[in-house]
């Protein structure tokens, strides 16, 4: 149990990532169902969750509490529990998203040294696994760990997510518009 | 007036921070020119060559100047074309006017020899690309006053300059209580410039058993504390808030119920809390990455820091306020207080 931990990061299996992605979907579509953002987020340690997020940024009024930022508090409050060095867990937790992390998430990411990052969708606007800028590859030797990001998985159905959350919320979304003020 | 002779001899500079574009070299194209011998026929010239080489993307290039050399008999002289509009650009710098015009209809009475001369490729967007610049070719300018002046230092007055001073103070003060603790010596302070008010004072908190709490992390959670909000409590004295005013003005009210255009990750309902908004921060040393991005989606309208970091993203490594493609973009200044901001990296613990 402990023992993964220790030394070397072991990448998961393609069964074991396509099966996390799975829950991530899951969450985003049941987050779609009731109203909010279709984002689903987990930070995995050798087959167990350990941070699951959703955005925060109204109850909090904090522009910054994204759905990864939640999750990794998530991780940092279970090495506190578990009486865990997070130095050490976190060199072997595997984030799980299905929207690109933002330029600011990934930042975080890898002062924490997560070191792999799967993907759904792009985020076009502030995306920083490769859209807008590549926090994860960049030399920054000052900034945690570099880490490997996968994009593109199931990533249609991510957006296609997204659209349809747009489509109910968003009111500059072109449907007929009932305003009430 | 104990105040007087430290804000006499301020010995900082106030210095923006500015794009790539805004402060890369000249890049330099290779281009042939040719005295005019005869300057009745100047404006014949600039309407045929225009016709010929009509330099695309190049609408700044003038294509005449007056001769540096005051001595020589011709006064001016025209830009013929660029070295890449040639057939078969080698890298011959010695080429006669026939060999320029060989498959173009010009006439080329009233044209000396040619030339080779490098010109600017890209419009200047500051006064000193435009000095830099005109030293190879005469380019138009488009001066922005504002930050011709902002770059000599000069954009803020002797008392805006001391109040800057008192908020860098305010964080440094900040930044020590937090090496006191166990903490980076870094502070920040979130002000209100209308009211000069300070909403938020933090420091680094990253020893204090979340990596992440970074001063800019902490203060923009402080201002969210200040709105009614937060999502972490600080129990060092050295991180506050003040408390919300009695009136919160229209304007603020106003921009916390912007409603959402699909933001993607940032997006929770048809309310933003944009909460920093029109307020400026003082840090004391320039951001990292996470921080500045966290500063784009908290709508900050100023940064100041006082020194330069290594992996820092307002001008360092990245320019995350100038970065296409985002849509909030800030202004950012450097230099404030900066040997003091300094001198808190050699503290010693
Ligand atoms: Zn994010
Ligand atoms: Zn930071």
């Amino acid at each position: 149990m402990g023992s993964e931990s220790e030394g070397e990061f072991h990448r998961p299996s393609p069964e074991d990532i396509e099966s996390w992605m799975q829950k991530a979907f899951d969450m985003a579509r049941e987050a779609l169902e009731k109203g909010e953002v279709p984002v689903g987020c987990l930070m995995v340690n050798s087959n167990q969750v350990l941070g699951k997020g959703s955005n925060e940024v109204n109850e909090t009024k904090n522009a910054t509490r994204h759905a990864e930022m939640v999750a990794l508090d998530q991780v940092l409050e279970w090495c506190q529990r578990e009486g865990r060095d997070y130095r050490e867990v976190l060199p072997h937790t595997v984030l799980y998203v299905t929207v690109e992390p933002c330029i600011m998430c990934a930042g975080a990411l890898r002062l924490l040294h997560v070191p792999l990052v799967v993907y759904g969708c792009k985020n076009e606007r502030f995306g920083g696994c490769g859209s807008v800028l590549d926090i994860p590859g960049d030399e920054l030797s000052g900034t945690g760990t570099a880490f490997e990001s996968v994009p593109g998985f199931r990533a249609e159905e991510a957006v296609e997510m997204l659209k349809t959350f747009y489509r109910q919320d968003n009111p500059n979304a072109p449907k007929p518009k009932v305003r009430k003020d | 007036r104990r105040r007087d002779a430290d804000t006499d001899h301020v010995s900082w500079d106030v210095l923006p921070v500015l794009s790539s574009e805004q402060c890369q070299d000249t890049q330099l194209l290779d281009a042939y020119a040719a005295p005019i011998t005869n300057k009745r026929e100047t404006s014949r010239l600039v309407r045929e060559l225009t016709t010929v080489y009509p330099m695309p993307g190049l609408q700044h290039i003038k294509r005449v100047r007056a001769c540096k050399d005051p001595g020589s008999p011709h006064p001016l002289e025209i830009l013929v074309c660029l070295v890449r509009d040639l057939p078969d650009a080698g890298d011959e710098r010695k080429v006669s006017i026939s060999q320029l015009l060989s498959s173009a209809k010009v006439d080329m009475s009233g044209l000396g020899d040619p030339f080779f001369v490098k010109i600017p490729a890209c419009p200047p967007l500051t006064r000193p690309q435009f000095e830099l610049a005109s030293k190879h070719w005469p380019t138009s300018f488009h001066e922005d006053k504002q930050l011709t002046v902002a770059l000599q230092g000069q954009l803020f007055t002797h008392g805006q300059k001391a109040k800057m001073q008192e908020f860098m103070e305010t964080a440094i003060a900040a930044a020590k209580a937090g090496l006191q603790e166990g903490m980076e010596p870094i502070g920040a302070v979130i002000v209100d410039p209308q009211t000069e008010r300070i909403i938020a004072v933090g420091h680094d908190c990253r020893h204090g058993g979340h990596p992440l709490h970074h001063a800019v992390m902490v203060c923009i959670d402080l201002v969210a504390h200040a709105h009614g909000g937060g999502a972490h409590q600080y129990k060092y004295a050295g991180c506050w808030f003040s408390e919300p005013s009695p009136a919160p003005s229209l304007k603020k009210s106003n921009l916390l119920n912007l409603e959402v255009k699909g933001d993607f990750n940032e997006l929770g309902s048809k309310i933003l809390p944009y909460i920093c908004t029109g307020y400026d921060l003082y840090v004391t040393q320039e951001p990292c990455v996470m921080c500045a991005m966290a500063l784009v989606h908290s709508r900050i309208g100023r940064v100041f820091y006082g020194t330069a970091s290594a992996d820092g993203a307002l001008g360092s490594k990245y320019k995350i306020h100038t970065q296409k493609g985002l849509n909030h973009h800030f202004e950012v200044f450097k230099g404030v207080l900066k040997q003091q901001c300094e001198d808190l990296r050699n503290m010693p613990f």
